[in-house]
């Protein structure tokens, strides 16, 4: 059975950050997955996260790659350390300074993508 | 002395190369077969005196297992098709080395080959497929403005900026490295000379790599053949011998350390019974500025943080004290994915860099790295046995 992810899109309306969570070992994972990949369980639930996290990397991407993106550029990508232990890609909230560096603490938000899809953003905590 | 009963054992002796790089209308089936067939001249073999092949298809995924029967290739031992990405082609030398050592076929040939570039279109439509709508949350990291491999390896590359003050000069010197090399290599698509300014000029992609960070894409195809020793030293060429290899292979995030170039080098480097400081020249997987600087860390040439530095110290151009990609490597000569390094690393140790060519006789570590820092082989060749 394909994994789904509708308890995420469900949450970031409430502007909440959900992850699944392994109910057998208790391991957060990002994006939604059909099996545990610590301890292999398929009983994964979904918990709200924290929301918060450490910036791990970060890049500014100077060409747009989607036409959504023309106009909004430099995008500035980010791979986060969510509290949790669970690594996932976002980016800079739109008029969040730039200048953001690898261990900054930040907190997630959403911003919507053009075809409505939730998109994961963060800014300085 | 050999160290390992497969140290020295097998040898490399046929090496085929297509022409590469804006070369169109052919596919890649046909470039494949065209190398197999120059392999087996080299090396002074018939056709049908192979009797494994091994393909790895590009990007384009263009050739595959019907590739035995396009050569009329009847008398197969073994015959796959392996990817692993750019670590790929290190992994059939070493599979093809295995079987070779312990007599399940005699002649293994490893193709790699790709077309990917189309006449009229933009060089980087070739990667682009990561840019395609996914339904759910696939739809998510390319709407937030990620594109196939290369925002993440800027980041990586941001990151090692941010904890250990590397600098976009120490970048860009590996660039000017590389094209320092092709400049004596005619195969070499990018031969004209480069400044550091020209480097700084080049337009962004996902700072910090400029367009100069990047690999070319290239169309063409790679082939070796891999034989006993013993054999190697009756056939046409003088042998390349495998002294060491080793692999290292993971599909989540790509973490500080230990990381897979590390753990690859050193099960190769174990196998030869080296260590870092007794390489005398590397082959590295650049298809990126950044991977050569990590590469050189986790090979252990220069302590972790201090690949910048040593990069920008000119080690790494012609005349430095540790040659790299002699070449032009993927950044300037051409990619073909881990073939490009192995290639490389057969001309040198046989003596036919022509005017890149160093003193033969040491030790040549050669690397192959896949996906986004997800798989890592490691070849150590040499042209003497022990």
């Amino acid at each position: 059975m394909a994994a789904d992810a509708t308890p995420y899109f469900d949450a970031a309306a409430r502007g909440v950050l959900a992850l699944q969570r392994c109910e057998a070992c208790g391991a957060f994972a990002f994006p939604v997955r059909a099996r545990c990949a610590r301890c292999g369980s398929t009983r994964l639930g979904w918990r709200d996260a924290a929301g918060t996290g450490r910036v791990f990397a970060h890049g500014r991407a100077r060409r747009a790659t989607l036409p959504e993106h023309e106009g909004r550029l430099p995008i500035t990508l980010l791979l986060v350390d969510l509290d949790e232990g669970v690594r996932i890609p976002a980016r800079l909230a739109a008029g969040e300074r730039d200048g953001i560096a690898a261990g900054d603490r930040v907190r997630v938000g959403f911003e919507s993508a053009a075809d409505g899809t939730a998109l994961p953003v963060f800014s300085r905590a | 002395m050999a160290r390992d009963g497969l140290s020295g054992a097998t040898a490399i002796c046929g090496l085929g190369m297509t022409e590469l790089g804006r070369v169109y209308g052919r596919s890649a089936a046909d470039f494949a077969a065209e190398a197999v067939l120059a392999a087996c001249a080299d090396a002074g073999l018939a056709k049908d005196e192979l009797d494994g092949l091994l393909i790895n298809a590009g990007i384009s995924q263009g050739v595959d297992l019907s590739l035995a029967p396009l050569l009329g290739l009847r008398e197969l031992s073994l015959l796959t098709q392996m990817n692993a990405y750019g670590s790929s082609a290190g992994q059939m030398v070493q599979y093809a080395a295995l079987a070779v050592h312990h007599g399940l076929a005699r002649h293994v040939a490893c193709v790699f080959a790709d077309a990917p570039l189309v006449e009229g279109q933009r060089t980087g439509a070739a990667y682009g497929g990561a840019r395609a709508r996914r339904p759910g949350m696939g739809s998510i990291v390319p709407a937030l403005g990620f594109a196939g491999p290369i925002p993440f390896y800027a980041m990586y590359a941001q990151r090692h900026m941010d904890v250990y003050g590397t600098t976009q000069d120490q970048l860009g010197a590996i660039a000017l490295a590389a094209r320092a090399w092709a400049a004596k290599n005619p195969r070499a698509q990018m031969r004209d000379p480069l400044t550091l300014a020209q480097y700084h000029a080049s337009p962004w992609v996902v700072e910090p790599f400029h367009v100069l960070d990047c690999c070319l894409v290239s169309n063409g195809a790679i082939c070796v053949i891999v034989t006993s020793g013993e054999r190697a030293r009756a056939l046409a060429k003088p042998p390349v011998y495998l002294r060491g290899v080793g692999q290292a292979h993971q599909l989540e995030w790509h973490d500080d350390r230990p990381s897979l170039a590390q753990r690859s080098s050193a099960t190769a480097f174990a196998m030869a019974g080296c260590a870092a400081a007794d390489i005398a020249q590397c082959q590295i997987y650049d298809c990126y500025t950044f991977t050569v600087l990590t590469t050189l860390e986790d090979y252990g040439f220069c302590k972790r943080g201090e690949g910048g530095p040593f990069a920008a110290s000119g080690a790494l151009a012609p005349g430095g004290a540790l040659p790299i990609n002699t070449g032009g490597g993927m950044l300037s000569a051409y990619y073909m994915w881990g073939m490009t390094p192995i290639s490389e690393a057969v001309l040198q140790a046989r003596g036919e860099a022509g005017e890149r060519q160093l003193p033969r006789g040491g030790l040549v570590a050669v690397s192959g790295n896949g996906g986004i820092f997800n798989h890592h082989a490691t070849l150590v060749v040499s042209s003497e046995p022990s």
